[in-house]
This record gives structure tokens, sequence and C-alpha cells, in this order.
């Protein structure tokens, strides 16, 4: 059947009016054999090797975008968890790679360069405490590098211990950072249950079961699922809300599909998945708080919110699933406040609190996401914070993260605005009572029996 | 076939029943036909049905155009006569004129252009920009994979 005017304009209209692009092409790149104890030698292997297999990427992504009319916000790198490739290496050498990372990133073009990362739930490595600690200093001294680390799964619990360490970490970053208003911490996310395909900064990386090299894709498409909700009468049940959230999601999740595979098959590379999760941006219409609104609530934070962001992640979760073969990273609805016009808003007007949105982490696809807190908060209320949210990703068998930035000098009411796709962040007011007692315990708090399966 | 009237096809009717009789066949029906035909002077083209445009089977070298604008003259005869200079084939082609404000599609051949899609794509574009319309042109498999199972 030829395609009709209507759907040339719907796509048209998706693209121009509803901000509908493909958030990311990220290629994945395995650094295991770039490894050496001589620092300086890893240094060249792991420059050349980038440099080498992503040097068509950028150029590739924008004649991809040309072709077929659709914009692709970022084009990025993920590379094999920095503390394995660098392992036996002392945190000052990991400094070192970050930095030479950057500079193949500015080199190449890429928006973001994920994988400064340790997957430390069990517990730790020589390698994995020294890149914990260069952290702060590698996500201060460089433009494009991005960290993770996974603290828990629902099969080893939560290695508390990381979580403290992390707390201390993201206030340490924040305060390395201070002058840029504490951007570093945009940078770096606390993870449970990690995907190994995720396309989305700050958390993608290259899993070590993945290919030498894959091209993983993220869209974006939270103003064209808005226009499918507000255009539904006030009347329409659940069910059929949930049917026109579906088609559109359907129709996004094709499209991320034939770009990312265009943008594989043109470098020869093998094309690895599409998440499908809905990536808001902070333009007006592009926010998924709007979508929960237009269900019919006065604003996010309104009891019925939960509720509402469920409906949402399963109906994407429907159409995305029919869309494509390869569904992987993370996908479900982002929730970040900053990169969220509608959130920003509420969160100014006091409408959502940190307390809802961990409620919300529950049934979406990250966690406390690019909120920013007081300056003053200590270390051990964002340990409490990621131990938190450990719980609810470990216990539901799902991801959750944090990605929290304890602003300098900030107090809540105040806003930090950081530009670009990580938008304005109104500082969220939190919890200070003390917590230090439960978080020093330490050691490894034990799974659910539910990760016990087989 | 040409298109005929009512007076020619009634000359034909009448020059086969004259002809045939008893005696029917549908190789008869079809030099009869075909002698009528000649006698009346009517073309008559018994070749195999133009075949119909399918969708997608070479959707790399289709793409789609489309632009919106303000209705004035010569809006459709500046994008098709970039297109035809660009050496591109016009395979379809709607519009919609919504109060004085203009839209059309055009799905494009460019498999038999001498130019390149980039060259093709910023020639119509600037075609577009003289015209005051914004155009917008995309390979067709775009849109395949969305809007088709």
């Amino acid at each position: 059947m030829p395609i009709a005017l209507e759907e040339i304009l719907e796509t048209i209209r998706m693209t121009e009016v509803e901000h509908f692009d493909i958030r990311t092409v990220t290629m994945g790149i395995n650094l295991l054999d770039c490894r050496s104890d001589d620092l300086k030698r890893m240094k060249t292997n792991i420059y050349d090797k980038i440099m080498r297999t992503a040097a068509e990427h950028v150029a590739t992504a924008q004649k991809v975008e040309s072709d077929y009319g659709i914009s692709i916000a970022n084009k990025r790198i993920s590379i094999t968890p920095m503390a394995i490739v660098a392992d036996g290496h002392y945190p000052e050498d990991f400094i070192e790679l970050a930095k030479v990372l950057d500079r193949a990133g500015d080199e190449l073009g890429i928006d973001y360069l994920g994988g400064f990362s340790a997957l430390v739930q069990k517990g730790f490595t020589m390698g994995d405490r020294s890149l914990i600690k260069a952290i702060p200093e590698a996500l201060a001294s460089t433009k494009h590098i991005c960290s993770s680390v996974n603290v828990a799964s629902t099969k080893a619990g939560i290695n508390m211990d990381a979580v403290k360490m992390m707390g201390e970490t993201v206030k340490l970053t924040a305060e390395k950072t201070a002058d840029r208003d504490a951007i570093g911490c945009a940078k770096l996310v606390v993870f449970a249950n990690v995907p190994e395909d995720n396309p989305f900064i700050a958390g993608a990386f290259h899993g070590v079961s993945e290919p030498d090299v894959v091209i993983n894709v993220g869209i974006s498409g939270p103003g064209v699922i808005l226009r499918a909700v507000k255009e539904a009468p006030n009347d329409l049940d659940f069910s059929q809300l949930g049917e026109r959230i579906k088609n559109m999601a359907f129709k996004i999740t094709r499209a991320g599909e034939f770009i990312g595979k265009k943008v594989a098959a043109m470098q020869s590379i093998p094309y690895g998945i599409v998440d499908i999760s809905l990536a808001p941006t902070p333009l007006p219409g592009d926010s998924v708080a709007d979508i929960l609104k237009a269900m019919g609530l006065e604003d996010v934070g309104a009891t019925g919110t939960t509720a509402a962001l469920a409906l949402l992640n399963d109906s994407v979760k429907r159409g995305g699933l029919m869309a494509s073969s390869h569904v992987g990273g993370m996908s479900g609805a982002f929730i970040p406040v900053s990169e969220d016009e509608g959130m920003i808003n509420a969160a100014q007007k006091g409408h959502i609190s940190l307390e809802k949105l961990e409620a919300m982490t529950s049934v979406c696809s990250v966690g406390i996401d690019m909120a920013a807190i007081p300056g003053r908060t200590p270390a051990s209320v964002i340990s409490g914070l990621i131990a938190d949210e450990c719980a609810i990703g470990m216990t539901n068998n799902k991801t959750t993260a944090v990605r929290i930035i304890p602003v300098p000098g900030k107090e809540a009411g105040d806003i930090v605005d950081y530009g670009g796709l990580l938008g304005a962040a109104p500082i969220m007011p939190i919890s200070q009572l003390n917590n230090s007692i439960f978080v020093d315990r330490g050691g490894r708090l034990p799974p659910p029996t539910k990760g016990i399966n087989n | 076939m040409a298109d005929l009237n009512e007076q020619e096809i009634r000359k034909l009717v009448e020059e086969a029943v004259q002809q045939l009789g008893s005696n029917v066949s549908g190789e008869a029906v079809n030099q009869v036909v075909r002698e009528a035909a000649a006698k009346i002077n009517v073309p008559v083209n018994t070749s195999a049905p133009q075949p119909q445009i399918q969708p997608s089977a070479v959707g790399q070298n289709r793409i789609i155009v489309t632009a919106f604008g303000k209705n004035r003259r010569g809006i459709l005869a500046g994008l098709t006569g970039v297109l035809s200079e660009t050496g591109c084939d016009i395979l379809d082609l709607s519009q919609k004129l919504l109060q004085e404000f203009f839209t059309t599609m055009l799905l494009v051949d460019i498999s038999e252009s001498s130019l390149p899609f980039e060259e093709i794509k910023a020639k119509v574009t600037a075609k577009g920009e003289e015209l005051d319309l914004k155009v917008i042109i995309q390979h067709e498999a775009i849109f395949n994979a969305m809007h088709r199972v």
C-alpha cells in the first residue's frame, strides 16, 4: 500500500513540531584487547582503537539524518567498564586514561563517552577501588566522559560499602566541579541491576558479553505520545488510552530501529538493540511530566501520578516490543527532573518531592535522575538515598539508579541552569535526618529470595 | 486502449457481428475487432497492462518531497521543473489546499538522475526557498518503516 499524504504529514509533524528525534546512536567498543601493564602503551592502544573504530561514526549518523530527515541528537560511544580494562593500575592512571578517552571523543566529534565504570554489586577488585577513587578528578578534568557504578543486583544484593563510598564520591565530585554548579554529578550515576547495552548517558557502557563493536539506539518521543494523550477525550478509559500510546510507541520505535540499523550497516558494524525509553528534553512539549498531566492530573506529584506513570511505561513497552525484535537497555519512561520542562515546573512549585519521585521509580526505568539538592547535604544522606533506590531495584528485579547533584552553596528554592539537554535543575529539599549508623554498617545487604529463581 | 466514444464502439460491435456469425472463438474475436478498428481508424492497444507503482521495492532510489507554504502561482511548476532538470522521475503526487495554505507531496524516483541524493536535495530545497516554501526531502524507506507493519 503506497504511503498516504496523511502519513507523511504525521511523520513530519512528529519531527518538526513534536520534537521526535533519535536521542542517541551509541557505538559500543570493546577495549579488553587494549590492556597493558605499561600505562603509556595502554593509552596508545585505547586511543588508536577508538579512533580507528569510530572514525566514521559521526559522519555516518549525519548522513543518515540527512537521508531520512530524522535528527539524531547525540552521537555517543560506550566502552568496556574501565575498571576491568585497567585493573591493576592506580587511581592516577585512571585519571590519565579518562583524559585519553576525552581527547579521542573530542577529536571524533562525539557528544559523550560512557564506560568510566565499575561493577561492584558483590565486592571490589583493586581496579574497581582505583576507578571509584579517580571519579571526582576524572569527571572534573574531562568534558565528554561519563561514569557509572553498579552497586546492587537482585542476585547479589546491595554492596553497602560501595553505597557508602558512592555517597562520598558524589559529594567529592560536586566539590571538584563547584565552579560549574557541580556539573560533574550530572555525568555520574549509581545503579542497581544495570543493563549492559544501555545507549543512554550517564549509564552507558559496553558489557563484557557484547561483541567487539555494536550500535545501540535510544529514542526520544514524549512530544509524540503527549499529542496522542492530549487528543483523547476526558472520558476515554484506560485501556483505550493505553492503546493510543501503544500505537505511537510502535511508530517511534520503528523509526529508531530503522535509523540504528542504517547507521550500523553503513559502517559494517552489528546492530544491537533499540532502547525504547521515552527520553524527555527541556524543550516545551517534549515532557514526560506533561503526558502524565494530560492523563488528567493537575500536576505531577498529585495522587495518581505513580499509576499514570505505570500505564505510560507499560503502553510504551507494548508498542515498542511489537515494533522491534531487539529491545534492550533500560526501556521504560525516564523521569529526570532537570531535563523535563514539566518536572522543572512541578519541582519549582513544590508539587513534586523527592519522596514522590522515589515512589515513581518503582514503576519507571531509571530512578532519581538529574535531581539537585542543597550542597550542604552530608554524604551519608546521599548514600541513604542510593540504598533506598537499590532496595527498590533489587526487590522488584528492575533497574534503578541515582544521579543526584548536591550543588555547593545552593539551598532549596534556588535553581541551576546547565543548558542543552541537561536543562535546569531546581534545588529540591531532602530529609537531613541522621542515618550515619545505618550507612556505616557496611557489608552486603542480602538479596531477596526472588533472586533465587532456578 | 484509447478512449472511444459511443458511436465508435457501436460501429466496432456492428462490424464484429457482421463478420462473426456462428464462427465465435477468442482468436476470431481478437482478429475481427482489430480489423474493424483499422477500418474505422481507432488505435487498439492489446499489449500487457502498464505496470502499477509498487511501494518500496527500490526504496533506496525513491524519495518523498513534501512542501508547505502559502499558495501562489508556479509552486508546482517550480518544484517539478527542478526535479525534471535533475533527471528525476515523478511517480506520484498529491496535494491539499487548506484556505491559503498549500501542501504537496511528490514521490520521486531518483535512480535515473546523474546527481546524488544530497545535490538533488540541495537544488529542490533552494527552489523551495525561492518560492517561500518549506521543503522536506526524505528517502521513502523511513515512511515504510514507521507506517507499515
